[in-house]
Protein backbone atom coordinates (compact mmCIF):
# COMPACT_ATOMS: atom_id res chain seq x y z
CA UNK A 1 0.00 0.00 0.00
CA UNK A 2 2.71 2.38 1.06
CA UNK A 3 4.83 1.31 -1.86
CA UNK A 4 1.98 1.93 -4.32
CA UNK A 5 1.64 5.41 -2.87
CA UNK A 6 5.37 5.96 -3.35
CA UNK A 7 5.10 4.89 -6.98
CA UNK A 8 2.14 7.17 -7.61
CA UNK A 9 3.96 10.08 -6.05
CA UNK A 10 6.64 9.48 -8.63
CA UNK A 11 4.52 8.59 -11.65
CA UNK A 12 1.97 11.41 -11.36
CA UNK A 13 4.40 14.34 -11.54
CA UNK A 14 6.25 12.55 -14.31
CA UNK A 15 2.96 12.22 -16.20
CA UNK A 16 2.34 15.92 -15.67
CA UNK A 17 5.60 16.72 -17.41
CA UNK A 18 4.92 14.29 -20.24
CA UNK A 19 1.40 15.66 -20.61
CA UNK A 20 2.91 19.13 -20.90
CA UNK A 21 5.41 17.98 -23.51
CA UNK A 22 2.72 16.24 -25.53
CA UNK A 23 0.33 19.18 -25.37
CA UNK A 24 3.14 21.38 -26.50
CA UNK A 25 3.86 19.09 -29.46
CA UNK A 26 0.19 18.99 -30.43
CA UNK A 27 -0.22 22.71 -30.13
CA UNK A 28 2.92 23.35 -32.10
CA UNK A 29 1.77 21.11 -34.93
CA UNK A 30 -1.69 22.63 -35.04
CA UNK A 31 -0.41 26.17 -35.02
CA UNK A 32 2.45 25.80 -37.45
CA UNK A 33 0.01 25.24 -40.32
CA UNK A 34 -2.00 28.20 -39.21
CA UNK A 35 1.07 30.39 -38.96
CA UNK A 36 2.12 29.42 -42.46
CA UNK A 37 -1.19 30.45 -43.87
CA UNK A 38 -1.01 33.76 -42.05
CA UNK A 39 2.44 34.41 -43.39
CA UNK A 40 1.49 33.56 -46.98
CA UNK A 41 -1.66 35.62 -46.79
CA UNK A 42 0.45 38.64 -46.15
CA UNK A 43 2.05 40.71 -48.85
CA UNK A 44 4.03 43.87 -49.29
CA UNK A 45 3.87 45.88 -52.46
CA UNK A 46 6.86 48.05 -53.35
CA UNK A 47 6.99 50.77 -55.96
CA UNK A 48 10.56 51.58 -57.05
CA UNK A 49 12.08 54.06 -59.53
CA UNK A 50 14.76 51.64 -60.61
CA UNK A 51 14.97 47.83 -60.68
CA UNK A 52 15.75 46.32 -57.26
CA UNK A 53 17.19 42.80 -56.89
CA UNK A 54 16.28 40.34 -54.15
CA UNK A 55 19.68 40.76 -52.51
CA UNK A 56 19.14 44.49 -52.30
CA UNK A 57 15.81 43.87 -50.59
CA UNK A 58 17.40 41.42 -48.19
CA UNK A 59 20.14 43.91 -47.41
CA UNK A 60 17.48 46.44 -46.44
CA UNK A 61 15.73 44.00 -44.13
CA UNK A 62 16.77 40.42 -43.44
CA UNK A 63 13.19 39.27 -42.83
CA UNK A 64 12.40 39.51 -46.54
CA UNK A 65 12.63 36.13 -48.19
CA UNK A 66 11.28 36.52 -51.73
CA UNK A 67 10.50 39.23 -54.20
CA UNK A 68 8.65 38.98 -57.45
CA UNK A 69 8.38 41.62 -60.08
CA UNK A 70 5.00 42.51 -61.46
CA UNK A 71 5.39 42.63 -65.23
CA UNK A 72 4.75 46.16 -66.46
CA UNK A 73 3.90 45.00 -70.00
CA UNK A 74 0.88 43.17 -68.77
CA UNK A 75 -0.40 46.20 -66.93
CA UNK A 76 0.29 48.38 -69.91
CA UNK A 77 -1.43 46.16 -72.42
CA UNK A 78 -4.63 46.54 -70.49
CA UNK A 79 -4.57 50.31 -70.44
CA UNK A 80 -3.00 51.03 -73.84
CA UNK A 81 -5.44 49.32 -76.13
CA UNK A 82 -5.93 51.44 -79.25
CA UNK A 83 -3.05 53.74 -78.52
CA UNK A 84 -0.04 54.62 -80.55
CA UNK A 85 2.82 52.14 -79.91
CA UNK A 86 5.20 55.11 -79.51
CA UNK A 87 3.05 56.48 -76.70
CA UNK A 88 2.95 53.07 -75.15
CA UNK A 89 6.71 53.00 -75.15
CA UNK A 90 6.82 56.39 -73.46
CA UNK A 91 4.37 55.27 -70.81
CA UNK A 92 6.39 52.12 -70.25
CA UNK A 93 9.54 54.16 -69.65
CA UNK A 94 7.73 56.44 -67.27
CA UNK A 95 6.18 53.60 -65.26
CA UNK A 96 7.99 52.64 -62.06
CA UNK A 97 8.89 49.03 -61.08
CA UNK A 98 6.40 47.04 -58.99
CA UNK A 99 7.39 44.24 -56.63
CA UNK A 100 5.57 42.00 -54.23
CA UNK A 101 7.61 40.76 -51.30
CA UNK A 102 7.27 37.69 -49.09
CA UNK A 103 8.52 37.37 -45.55
CA UNK A 104 10.54 34.58 -43.98
CA UNK A 105 8.30 34.37 -40.95
CA UNK A 106 5.12 35.81 -39.63
CA UNK A 107 5.74 39.24 -38.08
CA UNK A 108 3.79 41.28 -35.61
CA UNK A 109 2.69 44.80 -36.49
CA UNK A 110 5.66 46.64 -35.06
CA UNK A 111 8.21 44.42 -36.84
CA UNK A 112 6.21 44.95 -39.97
CA UNK A 113 6.35 48.71 -39.53
CA UNK A 114 10.10 48.37 -39.26
CA UNK A 115 10.32 46.43 -42.51
CA UNK A 116 8.31 49.19 -44.15
CA UNK A 117 10.59 51.90 -42.77
CA UNK A 118 13.73 50.05 -43.78
CA UNK A 119 12.45 49.72 -47.31
CA UNK A 120 11.56 53.39 -47.50
CA UNK A 121 15.12 54.34 -46.58
CA UNK A 122 16.30 53.23 -49.99
CA UNK A 123 16.51 56.02 -52.56
CA UNK A 124 15.24 53.71 -55.28
CA UNK A 125 12.01 52.95 -53.47
CA UNK A 126 9.19 55.41 -53.80
CA UNK A 127 6.39 53.75 -51.95
CA UNK A 128 5.64 50.76 -49.81
CA UNK A 129 2.16 49.35 -49.25
CA UNK A 130 1.40 46.53 -46.86
CA UNK A 131 -1.73 44.47 -47.16
CA UNK A 132 -2.54 42.90 -43.85
CA UNK A 133 -5.16 40.26 -43.59
CA UNK A 134 -7.82 40.09 -40.96
CA UNK A 135 -5.83 37.20 -39.48
CA UNK A 136 -3.59 39.72 -37.83
CA UNK A 137 -5.70 40.37 -34.75
CA UNK A 138 -6.42 36.66 -34.44
CA UNK A 139 -2.74 36.03 -34.55
CA UNK A 140 -2.06 38.29 -31.58
CA UNK A 141 -4.55 36.48 -29.42
CA UNK A 142 -3.11 33.30 -30.72
CA UNK A 143 0.49 34.15 -29.79
CA UNK A 144 -0.70 35.23 -26.38
CA UNK A 145 -2.39 31.89 -25.78
CA UNK A 146 0.68 30.14 -27.04
CA UNK A 147 2.93 32.05 -24.68
CA UNK A 148 0.62 31.43 -21.74
CA UNK A 149 0.53 27.74 -22.52
CA UNK A 150 4.30 27.56 -22.74
CA UNK A 151 4.71 29.41 -19.47
CA UNK A 152 2.18 27.17 -17.80
CA UNK A 153 3.83 24.00 -19.11
CA UNK A 154 7.20 25.27 -17.99
CA UNK A 155 5.90 26.09 -14.52
CA UNK A 156 4.15 22.75 -14.10
CA UNK A 157 7.23 20.93 -15.34
CA UNK A 158 9.45 22.71 -12.84
CA UNK A 159 7.15 21.96 -9.92
CA UNK A 160 6.80 18.36 -11.06
CA UNK A 161 10.53 17.97 -11.38
CA UNK A 162 10.95 19.00 -7.76
CA UNK A 163 8.29 16.51 -6.71
CA UNK A 164 10.04 13.78 -8.68
CA UNK A 165 13.38 14.52 -7.05
CA UNK A 166 11.72 14.65 -3.61
CA UNK A 167 10.11 11.28 -4.18
CA UNK A 168 13.38 9.86 -5.43
CA UNK A 169 14.95 11.06 -2.18
CA UNK A 170 12.33 9.04 -0.34
CA UNK A 171 13.32 5.97 -2.37
CA UNK A 172 16.92 6.81 -1.60
CA UNK A 173 16.21 6.84 2.15
CA UNK A 174 14.21 3.64 1.96
CA UNK A 175 17.18 1.92 0.35
CA UNK A 176 19.91 3.87 2.07
CA UNK A 177 20.87 1.10 4.46
CA UNK A 178 21.14 -1.47 1.70
CA UNK A 179 23.20 0.88 -0.45
CA UNK A 180 25.56 1.61 2.43
CA UNK A 181 26.09 -2.07 3.18
CA UNK A 182 26.76 -2.75 -0.48
CA UNK A 183 29.17 0.14 -0.61
CA UNK A 184 31.14 -1.17 2.37
CA UNK A 185 31.46 -4.51 0.60
CA UNK A 186 32.89 -2.71 -2.42
CA UNK A 187 29.89 -2.72 -4.75
CA UNK A 188 30.35 -0.51 -7.80
CA UNK A 189 28.08 2.50 -8.11
CA UNK A 190 25.85 0.92 -10.71
CA UNK A 191 25.14 -2.18 -8.62
CA UNK A 192 24.68 -0.19 -5.45
CA UNK A 193 22.22 2.24 -7.00
CA UNK A 194 20.72 -0.35 -9.35
CA UNK A 195 17.59 -0.57 -7.25
CA UNK A 196 16.92 3.16 -7.66
CA UNK A 197 17.48 3.03 -11.40
CA UNK A 198 15.19 0.03 -11.64
CA UNK A 199 12.39 1.76 -9.75
CA UNK A 200 12.87 4.93 -11.77
CA UNK A 201 13.00 3.29 -15.18
CA UNK A 202 9.99 1.08 -14.53
CA UNK A 203 7.99 4.11 -13.39
CA UNK A 204 9.17 6.09 -16.41
CA UNK A 205 7.93 3.32 -18.71
CA UNK A 206 4.57 3.19 -16.93
CA UNK A 207 4.13 6.96 -17.09
CA UNK A 208 5.04 7.06 -20.79
CA UNK A 209 2.69 4.20 -21.58
CA UNK A 210 -0.23 5.86 -19.79
CA UNK A 211 0.33 9.14 -21.60
CA UNK A 212 0.65 7.41 -24.97
CA UNK A 213 -2.57 5.48 -24.42
CA UNK A 214 -4.32 8.67 -23.36
CA UNK A 215 -3.29 10.58 -26.45
CA UNK A 216 -3.91 7.74 -28.84
CA UNK A 217 -7.45 7.49 -27.54
CA UNK A 218 -7.76 11.25 -27.60
CA UNK A 219 -6.60 11.41 -31.22
CA UNK A 220 -8.43 8.44 -32.63
CA UNK A 221 -11.67 8.27 -30.73
CA UNK A 222 -12.47 11.45 -28.95
CA UNK A 223 -11.16 14.02 -31.43
CA UNK A 224 -12.99 12.62 -34.42
CA UNK A 225 -16.28 12.48 -32.59
CA UNK A 226 -15.89 15.66 -30.66
CA UNK A 227 -17.87 17.77 -33.07
CA UNK A 228 -15.46 20.64 -32.57
CA UNK A 229 -14.33 21.63 -36.05
CA UNK A 230 -10.76 22.60 -35.22
CA UNK A 231 -10.26 19.41 -33.24
CA UNK A 232 -11.77 17.18 -35.91
CA UNK A 233 -9.60 18.78 -38.57
CA UNK A 234 -6.52 18.32 -36.44
CA UNK A 235 -7.15 14.85 -35.07
CA UNK A 236 -4.14 13.49 -36.94
CA UNK A 237 -1.98 16.07 -35.18
CA UNK A 238 -2.85 14.79 -31.72
CA UNK A 239 -0.56 11.80 -31.80
CA UNK A 240 2.32 10.97 -34.12
CA UNK A 241 4.22 7.73 -33.67
CA UNK A 242 7.44 9.65 -33.18
CA UNK A 243 5.97 11.18 -30.06
CA UNK A 244 6.51 7.86 -28.26
CA UNK A 245 10.24 8.30 -28.67
CA UNK A 246 10.17 11.92 -27.58
CA UNK A 247 8.11 11.08 -24.48
CA UNK A 248 10.11 8.00 -23.57
CA UNK A 249 13.39 9.79 -24.03
CA UNK A 250 12.22 12.76 -21.95
CA UNK A 251 10.90 10.49 -19.19
CA UNK A 252 14.16 8.54 -19.03
CA UNK A 253 16.27 11.68 -18.97
CA UNK A 254 14.15 13.10 -16.15
CA UNK A 255 14.22 9.98 -13.97
CA UNK A 256 17.88 9.22 -14.54
CA UNK A 257 18.72 12.81 -13.64
CA UNK A 258 16.65 12.55 -10.48
CA UNK A 259 18.41 9.31 -9.50
CA UNK A 260 21.82 10.84 -10.11
CA UNK A 261 20.95 13.94 -8.08
CA UNK A 262 19.81 11.78 -5.17
CA UNK A 263 22.72 9.35 -5.41
CA UNK A 264 25.30 12.09 -5.34
CA UNK A 265 23.33 13.86 -2.61
CA UNK A 266 23.37 10.77 -0.40
CA UNK A 267 27.03 10.13 -1.04
CA UNK A 268 27.81 13.56 0.31
CA UNK A 269 26.33 12.46 3.62
CA UNK A 270 28.96 9.83 4.34
CA UNK A 271 30.92 10.02 7.61
CA UNK B 1 56.55 -11.83 6.88
CA UNK B 2 54.95 -9.13 4.83
CA UNK B 3 53.12 -6.25 6.42
CA UNK B 4 49.47 -5.92 5.48
CA UNK B 5 48.32 -3.15 7.83
CA UNK B 6 50.49 -0.40 9.23
CA UNK B 7 49.61 2.72 11.21
CA UNK B 8 52.15 5.45 11.89
CA UNK B 9 51.20 8.26 14.29
CA UNK B 10 47.58 7.71 13.39
CA UNK B 11 44.82 9.77 15.00
CA UNK B 12 41.12 9.06 14.52
CA UNK B 13 38.29 11.43 15.22
CA UNK B 14 34.75 12.11 14.04
CA UNK B 15 34.11 15.30 12.15
CA UNK B 16 31.15 16.11 14.40
CA UNK B 17 32.96 15.30 17.66
CA UNK B 18 35.51 17.60 19.27
CA UNK B 19 37.74 14.89 20.79
CA UNK B 20 40.13 12.44 19.19
CA UNK B 21 38.98 8.86 19.72
CA UNK B 22 42.39 7.34 19.08
CA UNK B 23 45.52 9.44 19.27
CA UNK B 24 48.89 9.02 17.65
CA UNK B 25 49.07 5.22 17.58
CA UNK B 26 51.58 2.97 15.82
CA UNK B 27 51.11 -0.67 14.97
CA UNK B 28 51.98 -3.19 12.32
CA UNK B 29 50.06 -6.31 11.36
CA UNK B 30 51.52 -9.02 9.19
CA UNK B 31 49.81 -11.19 6.64
CA UNK B 32 48.28 -14.20 8.38
CA UNK B 33 48.27 -12.67 11.86
CA UNK B 34 45.35 -13.43 14.13
CA UNK B 35 44.70 -10.36 16.28
CA UNK B 36 42.31 -9.83 19.16
CA UNK B 37 41.44 -6.26 20.08
CA UNK B 38 39.89 -5.58 23.48
CA UNK B 39 39.10 -2.47 25.44
CA UNK B 40 36.37 -0.78 27.44
CA UNK B 41 33.08 0.15 25.84
CA UNK B 42 33.38 3.41 23.95
CA UNK B 43 37.16 3.19 23.78
CA UNK B 44 37.21 3.23 19.98
CA UNK B 45 37.42 -0.39 18.87
CA UNK B 46 34.69 -0.08 16.26
CA UNK B 47 36.16 3.24 15.22
CA UNK B 48 39.52 1.59 14.58
CA UNK B 49 37.86 -1.04 12.38
CA UNK B 50 36.00 1.69 10.49
CA UNK B 51 39.32 3.28 9.64
CA UNK B 52 40.60 -0.05 8.33
CA UNK B 53 37.75 -0.39 5.82
CA UNK B 54 37.85 3.27 4.93
CA UNK B 55 34.61 4.43 6.50
CA UNK B 56 36.56 7.15 8.30
CA UNK B 57 39.92 8.62 7.35
CA UNK B 58 42.78 9.25 9.78
CA UNK B 59 42.67 12.88 10.82
CA UNK B 60 46.44 12.79 11.00
CA UNK B 61 49.27 10.31 10.58
CA UNK B 62 49.19 7.49 8.11
CA UNK B 63 47.40 4.18 7.79
CA UNK B 64 48.12 1.70 5.07
CA UNK B 65 45.95 -1.32 4.34
CA UNK B 66 47.12 -3.79 1.71
CA UNK B 67 49.60 -1.20 0.50
CA UNK B 68 46.95 1.49 0.08
CA UNK B 69 47.26 4.76 2.01
CA UNK B 70 43.86 5.21 3.61
CA UNK B 71 44.19 8.92 4.38
CA UNK B 72 44.27 9.78 0.69
CA UNK B 73 42.64 6.78 -0.98
CA UNK B 74 40.56 7.38 -4.11
CA UNK B 75 36.99 6.13 -4.23
CA UNK B 76 37.66 3.58 -6.95
CA UNK B 77 40.72 2.21 -5.16
CA UNK B 78 38.78 1.94 -1.90
CA UNK B 79 35.98 0.11 -3.66
CA UNK B 80 38.47 -2.43 -5.02
CA UNK B 81 40.17 -2.82 -1.61
CA UNK B 82 36.83 -3.47 0.07
CA UNK B 83 36.16 -6.48 -2.13
CA UNK B 84 39.15 -8.11 -0.42
CA UNK B 85 37.89 -7.43 3.09
CA UNK B 86 35.41 -9.50 5.07
CA UNK B 87 33.63 -7.28 7.54
CA UNK B 88 31.47 -8.39 10.44
CA UNK B 89 29.51 -5.56 12.01
CA UNK B 90 28.61 -5.22 15.63
CA UNK B 91 25.02 -4.48 14.51
CA UNK B 92 25.09 -7.16 11.73
CA UNK B 93 23.94 -4.83 8.91
CA UNK B 94 22.07 -7.46 6.96
CA UNK B 95 19.89 -6.28 4.07
CA UNK B 96 16.38 -6.77 5.37
CA UNK B 97 14.67 -7.02 1.96
CA UNK B 98 16.93 -9.90 0.94
CA UNK B 99 16.68 -13.53 1.96
CA UNK B 100 19.35 -14.97 4.21
CA UNK B 101 20.79 -16.85 1.21
CA UNK B 102 21.17 -13.71 -0.82
CA UNK B 103 22.61 -11.79 2.12
CA UNK B 104 25.24 -14.39 2.71
CA UNK B 105 26.53 -14.24 -0.86
CA UNK B 106 26.56 -10.42 -1.14
CA UNK B 107 30.32 -10.44 -1.84
CA UNK B 108 29.71 -12.93 -4.67
CA UNK B 109 26.86 -10.81 -6.04
CA UNK B 110 29.24 -7.86 -6.08
CA UNK B 111 31.95 -9.93 -7.75
CA UNK B 112 29.42 -10.87 -10.43
CA UNK B 113 29.24 -14.63 -9.88
CA UNK B 114 26.53 -16.54 -11.72
CA UNK B 115 23.27 -17.21 -9.89
CA UNK B 116 23.83 -20.96 -9.61
CA UNK B 117 27.27 -20.43 -8.09
CA UNK B 118 25.69 -17.98 -5.65
CA UNK B 119 23.07 -20.57 -4.72
CA UNK B 120 25.48 -23.43 -4.09
CA UNK B 121 27.89 -21.19 -2.18
CA UNK B 122 25.01 -19.89 -0.05
CA UNK B 123 24.24 -23.46 0.97
CA UNK B 124 27.86 -24.19 1.79
CA UNK B 125 28.33 -20.99 3.81
CA UNK B 126 25.11 -21.37 5.77
CA UNK B 127 26.19 -24.94 6.57
CA UNK B 128 29.39 -23.59 8.12
CA UNK B 129 27.43 -21.44 10.55
CA UNK B 130 24.81 -24.13 11.19
CA UNK B 131 21.99 -22.30 9.43
CA UNK B 132 21.41 -24.62 6.48
CA UNK B 133 17.64 -24.53 6.84
CA UNK B 134 17.33 -20.77 7.10
CA UNK B 135 18.25 -19.72 3.57
CA UNK B 136 14.76 -18.72 2.51
CA UNK B 137 13.98 -16.66 5.57
CA UNK B 138 14.45 -12.94 5.90
CA UNK B 139 16.90 -11.49 8.44
CA UNK B 140 14.18 -10.11 10.70
CA UNK B 141 12.79 -13.63 11.05
CA UNK B 142 16.04 -14.73 12.74
CA UNK B 143 17.22 -14.33 16.32
CA UNK B 144 20.04 -11.89 17.07
CA UNK B 145 22.60 -14.67 17.31
CA UNK B 146 21.40 -16.22 14.05
CA UNK B 147 21.66 -12.88 12.27
CA UNK B 148 25.15 -12.50 13.65
CA UNK B 149 26.14 -15.85 12.19
CA UNK B 150 24.73 -14.86 8.80
CA UNK B 151 26.91 -11.74 9.02
CA UNK B 152 29.96 -13.88 9.74
CA UNK B 153 29.23 -16.28 6.90
CA UNK B 154 28.84 -13.27 4.58
CA UNK B 155 32.21 -11.88 5.66
CA UNK B 156 33.93 -15.17 4.81
CA UNK B 157 32.03 -15.74 1.55
CA UNK B 158 34.76 -14.75 -0.87
CA UNK B 159 37.82 -15.84 1.11
CA UNK B 160 38.87 -12.30 1.94
CA UNK B 161 42.49 -11.32 2.51
CA UNK B 162 41.58 -9.64 5.78
CA UNK B 163 38.68 -10.31 8.12
CA UNK B 164 37.58 -7.39 10.30
CA UNK B 165 35.11 -8.66 12.88
CA UNK B 166 33.41 -6.46 15.45
CA UNK B 167 32.18 -8.52 18.42
CA UNK B 168 31.36 -11.51 16.22
CA UNK B 169 30.35 -13.66 19.18
CA UNK B 170 28.70 -10.89 21.19
CA UNK B 171 25.29 -12.51 20.95
CA UNK B 172 26.29 -16.15 20.86
CA UNK B 173 26.33 -18.92 23.44
CA UNK B 174 29.48 -20.90 24.08
CA UNK B 175 28.68 -23.59 21.54
CA UNK B 176 27.99 -21.14 18.70
CA UNK B 177 30.95 -19.02 19.69
CA UNK B 178 33.23 -21.99 19.36
CA UNK B 179 31.82 -22.74 15.91
CA UNK B 180 32.74 -19.19 14.91
CA UNK B 181 36.22 -19.31 16.39
CA UNK B 182 36.84 -22.57 14.56
CA UNK B 183 35.77 -21.00 11.30
CA UNK B 184 38.10 -18.06 11.77
CA UNK B 185 40.99 -20.22 12.89
CA UNK B 186 40.54 -22.35 9.79
CA UNK B 187 40.50 -19.35 7.50
CA UNK B 188 43.68 -18.06 9.11
CA UNK B 189 45.44 -21.39 9.15
CA UNK B 190 44.42 -22.81 5.79
CA UNK B 191 44.04 -19.72 3.63
CA UNK B 192 46.49 -17.41 5.37
CA UNK B 193 43.70 -14.92 6.03
CA UNK B 194 44.63 -12.05 8.33
CA UNK B 195 42.01 -11.80 11.06
CA UNK B 196 41.29 -8.85 13.36
CA UNK B 197 38.63 -9.51 15.93
CA UNK B 198 37.21 -7.01 18.39
CA UNK B 199 35.89 -8.88 21.40
CA UNK B 200 35.10 -8.51 25.06
CA UNK B 201 36.25 -12.01 25.82
CA UNK B 202 39.17 -13.85 24.28
CA UNK B 203 38.19 -17.53 23.94
CA UNK B 204 39.74 -19.84 26.49
CA UNK B 205 40.24 -22.67 24.05
CA UNK B 206 42.17 -21.31 21.08
CA UNK B 207 44.70 -23.38 19.23
CA UNK B 208 46.40 -20.70 17.10
CA UNK B 209 49.11 -18.27 18.08
CA UNK B 210 47.51 -14.88 18.35
CA UNK B 211 48.32 -11.28 19.16
CA UNK B 212 46.36 -9.12 21.57
CA UNK B 213 45.91 -5.37 21.38
CA UNK B 214 44.20 -3.27 24.03
CA UNK B 215 42.67 0.10 23.27
CA UNK B 216 42.60 2.35 26.30
CA UNK B 217 42.78 6.09 26.92
CA UNK B 218 43.06 6.81 23.19
CA UNK B 219 46.14 4.60 22.91
CA UNK B 220 46.73 1.13 21.52
CA UNK B 221 48.99 -1.33 23.35
CA UNK B 222 50.06 -4.83 22.52
CA UNK B 223 50.15 -7.34 25.37
CA UNK B 224 51.81 -10.73 25.40
N1 LIG C 1 29.45 8.37 14.15
C1 LIG C 1 29.98 8.88 15.28
N2 LIG C 1 30.04 10.21 15.44
C2 LIG C 1 30.58 10.75 16.56
N3 LIG C 1 31.07 10.03 17.55
C3 LIG C 1 31.04 8.69 17.46
C4 LIG C 1 30.49 8.05 16.31
N4 LIG C 1 30.57 6.72 16.48
C5 LIG C 1 31.15 6.54 17.68
N5 LIG C 1 31.42 7.71 18.27
C6 LIG C 1 32.08 7.90 19.56
O1 LIG C 1 33.40 7.39 19.47
C7 LIG C 1 33.76 6.72 20.65
C8 LIG C 1 34.23 5.33 20.32
O2 LIG C 1 33.15 4.61 19.76
P1 LIG C 1 33.30 3.12 19.27
O3 LIG C 1 32.02 2.73 18.66
O4 LIG C 1 34.52 3.01 18.45
O5 LIG C 1 33.51 2.37 20.66
P2 LIG C 1 33.72 0.83 20.91
O6 LIG C 1 35.06 0.68 21.52
O7 LIG C 1 33.45 0.06 19.69
O8 LIG C 1 32.61 0.55 22.01
P3 LIG C 1 31.71 -0.77 22.22
O9 LIG C 1 32.55 -1.78 22.91
O10 LIG C 1 30.63 -0.28 23.12
O11 LIG C 1 31.23 -1.19 20.90
C9 LIG C 1 32.54 6.74 21.54
O12 LIG C 1 32.73 7.74 22.51
C10 LIG C 1 31.41 7.10 20.64
O13 LIG C 1 30.47 7.89 21.33
MG1 LIG D 1 31.97 -1.15 19.05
Amino acid sequence: MKSIKNHLMFILPLMTILLGIQFYLVFDRMTSGYEERLRDGYSILVVANKPVGINEFKALNAKISQSSKIERNEILQEISIGQDPADTKAILDALPNFYTLKLASYLDTSSLEKVKKDLEKSAKIKRVETFGSDYSSNYKLFSFIKFTLKAFIFFMATVSLFLIIKQMEVWGYIHKERMQVMEIFGAPMILKTGILFRVAIVDALIATLLIVIFFVILGSVWAQNSGVEVVVQNHMNIFHNNDILILLFSALIIVVTSVLIVVFGLNGGEE
Amino acid sequence: MSTIIEAIGMTLSYSNGQNDIIQNVNFKINKGDFVFITGPSGSGKSTLLKSLYGQIKPSSGSLSVGGIEMSSVKKSKLQELRTHLGIVFQDYKLISEWTVSKNVVLPLVIAGYAIDVQKSQAQRLLGHVKLSDYGDRYPLELSGGEQQRVGIARALARNPLVVLADEPTGNLDEYSSNVIWDLMENACEQLGTTVLVVTHKIPTIFSLRYRHFIIENKGLYEVN
